[in-house]
């Protein structure tokens, strides 16, 4: 890594996890790791049907079990409803999935839970089922709900404000057409469905109380990274008249998608307002895969029209997103997606017409890429089949059209931003130049070089993000007369290191030791909104709050010591707890003296700013065995500019994350695979279902500039989601090229490229054949 | 887990007592690493009222040699396998196959006995319950084979007929190729059996009163030239998409006998006769082993998506007879 | 189950208890299937976690194939979802709690290893990961990087460590220094 002169306490430098001793003793205690008294255990019944009706259900026996406390069917559930628009339930008289649930049972142990969830009786009138996106869209195919016709989901999301992105639209298609050199027709799916599986499958603690007057009190203890934001959302499921806390603790790994746990924490709070008593509804590996979130479905049916320059002159056509049986955050997704298009390919003329679907397949939800991966994985390939007619060298296309500023685009609430960050090409060109692109690329489908059987060839894709600084944060920092201070913030450390960067930067502004820096749980009774960290809002965004929060408090403290030293507060300055008058040095006083029986409370606010877009660059070189159809990653490259880098371990964690998380790997071998008759999931377990190990890994390179982004405190963005989103279209470019086949189907699995191989054979067979030699 | 009565097996005698009386009722436990997943998914037509620990059984890990044949306790653990340095020595592919099988952690605890009778790892078979119920199927006893209609991409491409799940064993594909037999124990006596003959259609040829004791290779398999390769999408955890096995006995540079099988394209360890065939009395060179490469699979009848385990297993068939067949300096 | 089966059971010669040495202290277990005791279908982990308390051992897939629920049975990395509690009497059981020094307090060279190499993200699998690497360099001081992959490659990292977590236990390797 780059490092620019270190002019920081902090900042920059690496400094150890202070839950590192926790992790590695086995001590920080993940929410099946806490101890409740009473506690019961929930289990879910699951449809053995993709769709059906609910005709009889008999929990009599189930109920009857010793040690069985509750069984709930969507005859005695709150009717709780969530999604958008607002019509899925927690249980329903339908399920529209095989796995959906269908009843919930809370017991003394998981097992008599299980037993008592295998007596539940179900009479089901099966419904005919429809699992292909396009299928669902036919007159006459299955409907999943009355209140969508067609089994299109109404388009925008109001969360994003009264006009929320929802297509493309700019300038003149036609006209654009008409200017382009080259126009290409082209289809793409990134259709696959790869799973972010973190290691923790989804889980949460209820428990119900009442809480005088006739109000009621829910805790949720939760595994996710957004435990404020989880709690809006449980508040507007439950309504007002319940006041809802959640407990966010160490989290298993989420890649976004655990945020959408609100039906397995419903489920543990209905049973526990159901029991009075202290639920938890763990879902096993199997659940976690087959019937919680997924990522959402990419099939794009486009026309592009390019110039000889690498001028995109048009885009148009039509974007079919598949959310299975159900979603809340599709519709956001479709808009930050949108506008994740336009900042990676600038172009003058869209036509971009996303359409939502509804199948009877497992629900979608969020999964880094949110939208924007899904977008790009699908559109990369057809600007690929422009630019190799154009012979256009794609590192050129990338680098003429990202975002640069004095550009701009639409983004998510609809309105247009003009781009106010740094230029990346400097950082494209060191990329570049690192992994050696002008070397290895030999044009389009040529292989970078054969060796018996072994094809190699290298590819490149980018991805850009204006959610540095999406959303709200908040943050308080006290400091106390112990001269020490306290970070309050709602975080729960999911991996990135987030509270640890917290803690820095409170301890960069008021240059105290790190070890005097506090930081709270992320538990919505003590600390102010905080957004969480969804994209990669944590630099931008969330350690502004905090940033901020210090600085007002250190303020506070000035405007306190500046009439005991006779001084103004412009005139002091403070560090290890002592602050002096700058100009004379001698004159100071220690904070225990300004804080005598006092505390002082800073407050930070980050206003959300979507001028500002980060850049990640992924150069990949594959290597193809055209006799067995296996691939395998020769070597990464990873290229970007974080302005400043805040932790390097937890930045180079994030980006050799690009892996897996259905990142790269999504175009190597992670999917989702539905039985095409029943709809079940086949690979829904840990050995089916493909991720990578220790011994499949390849040499990682990560190249990070430091171009002051100069809006931010300490001139530095995040980068962390991103990294799983410029990968894989470059696995599908390498690939192809090594082979010397377009290969645009995800994953690239051997079966595939063994097709491709022969087709090529065959071409070239024919070639001869008729060639007059 | 659902819970189930548990017993300590002493002795061989034990255990197959108890065997004797409780039939499909009782399981015998050695690893644990398959049949706990068994349980955990119920994927067994009838879930067992009795787990046999066979482990407390003593004197059956053992790896031995003699002037006739390599004789390995059915107890003996995959790790053991891989790390034998006489093993590594004289029967290297077995070694390789051991160090092929899932992982590390899996390793020291699965065993050989337990590889062989390992069950399919089709993923209707082992469809868990608790995500809707057990898939009933033609190898439950009762049902189609969803794999004939559904996606087949890991399914068999040759000698299926009511299952299309494939021996997921490795060992059972190298054993076969160095005409490994088994042998089976009960209170009605003691059977061998090839290994290449130990796996049927829909269940191997263990009845309900029966437990592997031993598996035991000819000493002659030393002279022969053995190979393992396995193909799969990671290194580590994955079960074949196809192995192959070779052993090949050359006399003066020429093939004088061959073993070629094929694993995870049948429901046992398939043996390629018309590859054998192609090399006996040939030289082994590019052209014979392409050539019988082309033979190997030849009568195999894809199903919709697993005609690419064919490309791959003619390749690996070409590649293993290559393979260790370059002149000695 | 009824008492009467359990009894009949215990009185043909079936085990009633269960004798564990985990991290070097002594326990004796009732087979049964009350509160506190081991049913026979007890996996390892869950005795471990939930009758003896020791969280640090986590479960992910819960089928063998995540490393995350790894323990040492004598001295060898085993997933401990797919082994029976009442199949371990007699043997030794070390987790990632009984790595740390009881008397000093001191991590074990491992354990700071990984800290200091900033091997995890969640830390959801470091237990699992760091009883493997401690498998590994118990058998082998002087592990190549191949063999420290290969040690490792049954623990599932999805926030992939995997990196740093070569270059912590290769730090520790004797080949290194």
């Amino acid at each position: 890594m780059n490092t620019m002169a270190q002019t920081y306490r902090y900042i920059g430098k690496a400094t150890p996890r202070r839950d590192g001793v926790r992790v590695v003793t086995g001590g920080a205690l993940f929410v099946d790791d806490l101890d409740f008294d009473n506690l019961l255990y929930g289990k879910v019944l699951r449809s053995p049907h993709p769709h059906a009706i609910i005709k009889k259900i008999d929990s009599g026996r189930a109920q009857r079990l010793d040690g069985i406390k509750a069984v709930l069917t969507w005859k005695n559930i709150p009717d709780w409803k969530f999604g958008n628009p607002r019509i899925f339930r927690l249980l329903d008289r339908k399920v529209r999935y095989t796995g959906d649930a269908v009843a919930l049972v809370a017991g003394e142990s998981a097992e008599i839970a299980d037993e008592a969830s295998r007596l539940i009786e179900v009479d089901y009138e099966v419904l005919p089922a429809v699992f292909d996106d396009y299928e669902a869209l036919r007159p006459g195919a299955p409907r999943l709900y009355d209140e969508l016709p067609g089994n299109v989901l109404p388009p925008g999301d109001p969360f994003l404000g009264p006009t929320p992105l929802t297509q493309i639209v700019a300038g003149d298609v036609e006209k654009g057409l008409l200017e382009a050199d080259f126009i290409v027709e082209g289809k793409c799916g990134y259709d696959n469905i790869p799973n972010p599986m973190p290691i923790e499958s989804p889980r949460a603690v209820a428990l119900w109380e009442e809480a005088g007057a006739g109000r009621d009190r829910v805790t949720v203890w939760v595994s996710n990274q957004a435990p404020y934001l989880m709690k809006l959302i449980l508040s507007s499921i439950f309504g007002g008249r319940v006041e809802v806390r959640v407990i966010g603790g160490p989290c298993g790994g989420s890649f976004g998608s655990k945020i959408m746990s609100w039906r397995p924490i419903c489920f543990a709070v209905a049973l526990s307002k159901t029991t009075r008593r202290p639920v938890k509804v763990v879902y096993s590996k199997e659940e976690h895969l087959a019937a919680f979130v997924l990522r959402p479905a990419s099939r794009l049916d486009i026309k592009v029209g390019m110039k000889r320059d690498g001028t995109v002159t048009a885009i148009a056509g039509d974007w079919l997103i598949g959310t299975g049986s159900h979603s809340q955050t599709t519709q956001a997704q479709v808009a930050v997606g949108c506008g994740e298009a336009m900042i990676a390919v600038r172009c003058k003329n869209w036509n971009v017409k996303p359409t939502i679907v509804c199948t009877n397949r497992a629900p979608s939800g969020i999964v880094r890429g949110f939208g924007g991966q899904e977008l790009k994985c699908a559109l990369f390939p057809i600007l690929s089949r422009c630019m190799a007619e154009l012979e256009i060298d794609p590192v050129d296309f990338i680098k003429k059209n990202f975002v640069k500023p004095g550009e701009g685009y639409l983004w998510r609430d609809g309105r247009w931003y003009d781009y106010r960050g740094i230029d990346f090409s400097q950082m494209m060109d060191k990329g570049a130049e690192v992994f050696g692109w002008k070397g290895k690329w030999k044009g389009w489908l040529k292989p970078t070089a054969v060796e018996g059987s072994k094809r190699t060839g290298v590819g490149v894709g980018v991805h850009g993000n204006a959610d540095i600084g999406e959303d709200v944060s908040e943050a308080y920092v006290r400091l106390d007369g112990d001269g020490r201070a306290l970070v309050y913030s709602c975080l729960a450390e999911h991996g990135t290191g987030q509270k640890n960067n917290a803690v820095k930067a409170a301890a960069e502004v008021l240059q105290i030791p790190l070890e005097s820096v506090s930081i709270t749980p992320g538990d919505t009774m003590i600390t102010p909104f905080e957004f969480g960290p969804f994209g990669s809002r944590g630099t931008y965004a969330i350690l502004t709050a905090v940033i901020k929060a210090a600085e007002e408090a250190r303020k506070k403290l000035f405007e306190l010591a500046a009439p005991l030293l006779g001084s103004d507060v412009s005139d002091l300055d403070t560090a290890d707890g002592v602050i002096w008058v700058k100009a004379n040095p001698e004159k100071r006083i220690r904070w225990q003296r300004v804080l005598f029986q006092r505390t002082i409370l800073g407050h930070g606010r980050f206003e959300p700013d979507y001028s500002l877009s980060n850049c990640l660059m992924t150069f990949v070189e594959m290597e193809v065995d055209a006799d067995t159809g296996k691939i395998g990653l020769l070597r990464v490259v990873n290229a970007t500019d974080v302005g400043r880098i805040i932790d390097p371990q937890g930045l180079r964690g994030q980006l050799n994350g690009c892996l897996g998380t259905a990142g790269i790997d999504s175009a190597i071998f992670e999917e989702t695979i539905v039985d095409p008759s029943t709809g079940r999931m086949l690979n829904a377990n840990m050995i089916d279902y493909k991720w990578r190990t220790s011994c499949d890994l390849p040499p990682i390179e990560n190249v990070v500039l430091e171009t002051p982004f100069p809006t931010h405190r300490f001139h530095a963005a995040g980068v962390g989601e991103i990294t799983t989103s410029a990968g894989p279209s470059a696995v599908l470019m390498a690939a192809s090229n090594a082979v010397g086949v377009w290969l645009d189907s995800y994953p690239v699995t051997p079966d595939k490229v063994l097709k491709a191989v022969r087709n090529q054979e065959l071409r070239i067979k024919k070639n001869e054949d008729i060639s007059p030699l | 887990m659902k819970t189930f009565l548990h017993y300590d097996a002493h002795s061989i005698e034990d255990a197959l007592s108890l065997l004797c009386r409780h039939r499909d009722r009782a399981r015998l436990n050695a690893g644990g690493t398959d049949l706990l997943g068994l349980l955990k998914d119920m994927v067994l037509p009838r879930y067992p009222d009795l787990i046999v620990n066979i482990k407390t059984i003593p004197g059956l890990d053992y790896i031995e040699e003699d002037s006739e044949r390599l004789r390995i306790g059915a107890l003996t653990k995959l790790a053991d396998l891989a790390r034998s340095p006489s093993l590594s020595k004289s029967y290297s592919a077995i070694s390789e196959a051991a160090r092929a099988v899932a992982g590390p952690q899996i390793r020291n605890i699965a065993t050989i006995g337990g590889n062989l009778c390992q069950d399919v790892r089709c993923w209707y078979y082992r469809y868990p319950a608790h995500i809707g119920g057990r898939m009933d199927c033609a190898r439950k006893g009762q049902g189609p084979c969803f794999a004939v209609k559904g996606d087949n991409r890991y399914h068999a491409v040759i000698g299926a007929g009511k299952c299309f799940a494939v021996c997921p064993s490795d060992l059972a594909v190298v054993l076969a190729a160095l005409d490994g037999c088994m042998t089976i124990v009960s209170r009605r006596g003691e059977r061998r059996v090839a290994v290449g003959d130990f796996f049927g259609p829909l269940a191997n040829a263990l009845e309900a009163d029966e437990m592997v004791k031993e598996i035991d290779v000819p000493r002659t398999s030393t002279s022969r030239i053995q190979t393992f390769l396995k193909f799969t999408l990671r290194e580590p955890i994955d079960f074949a998409i196809v192995s192959v096995a070779c052993a090949i006995e050359l006399t003066e540079k020429v093939c004088s006998d061959a073993r070629i099988i094929i694993g995870a394209v049948a429901p046992g360890p398939f043996r390629a006769r018309q590859a054998e065939e192609v090399l006996i009395g040939r030289e082994i060179n590019e052209a014979a082993a392409t050539q019988a490469a082309q033979a190997a699979l030849e009568g195999a009848k894809p199903l919709a998506k697993n005609a690419y385990k064919i490309d791959i297993a003619k390749a690996l068939v070409k590649r293993a007879v290559l393979k260790n067949n370059s002149p000695v300096v | 189950m009824t008492e009467e089966t359990i009894e009949s059971q215990r009185a043909a010669g079936y085990n009633e208890k269960i004798d564990l040495v985990v991290n070097a202290r002594h326990y004796v277990l009732n087979i049964g299937y009350g509160p506190g005791e081991v049913d026979p279908a007890h996996t390892l982990s869950f005795t471990l976690r939930d009758t003896l308390g020791l969280k640090g051992v986590k479960v992910s897939c819960d089928r063998g194939a995540c490393g995350a629920c790894t323990v040492l049975l004598d001295g060898k990395a085993v997933p401990s979802c797919m082994l029976l509690t009442i199949e371990c009497g007699g043997k030794e059981i070390t987790t990632i709690e009984g790595l740390r020094d009881e008397k000093t307090g001191s991590l074990d060279p491992v354990q700071q290893s990984f800290i200091d190499h900033g091997v995890f993200q969640c830390g959801f699998c470091t237990p699992g990961m760091i009883m493997s690497a401690k498998a590994l360099l118990d058998e082998n001081p002087s592990p190549t990087h191949e063999e420290i992959r290969e040690a490792l490659s049954g623990n599932f990292c999805r926030c992939i460590s995997h990196y740093q977590a070569v270059e912590a236990v290769s730090a520790l390797s004797s080949r290194g220094r």
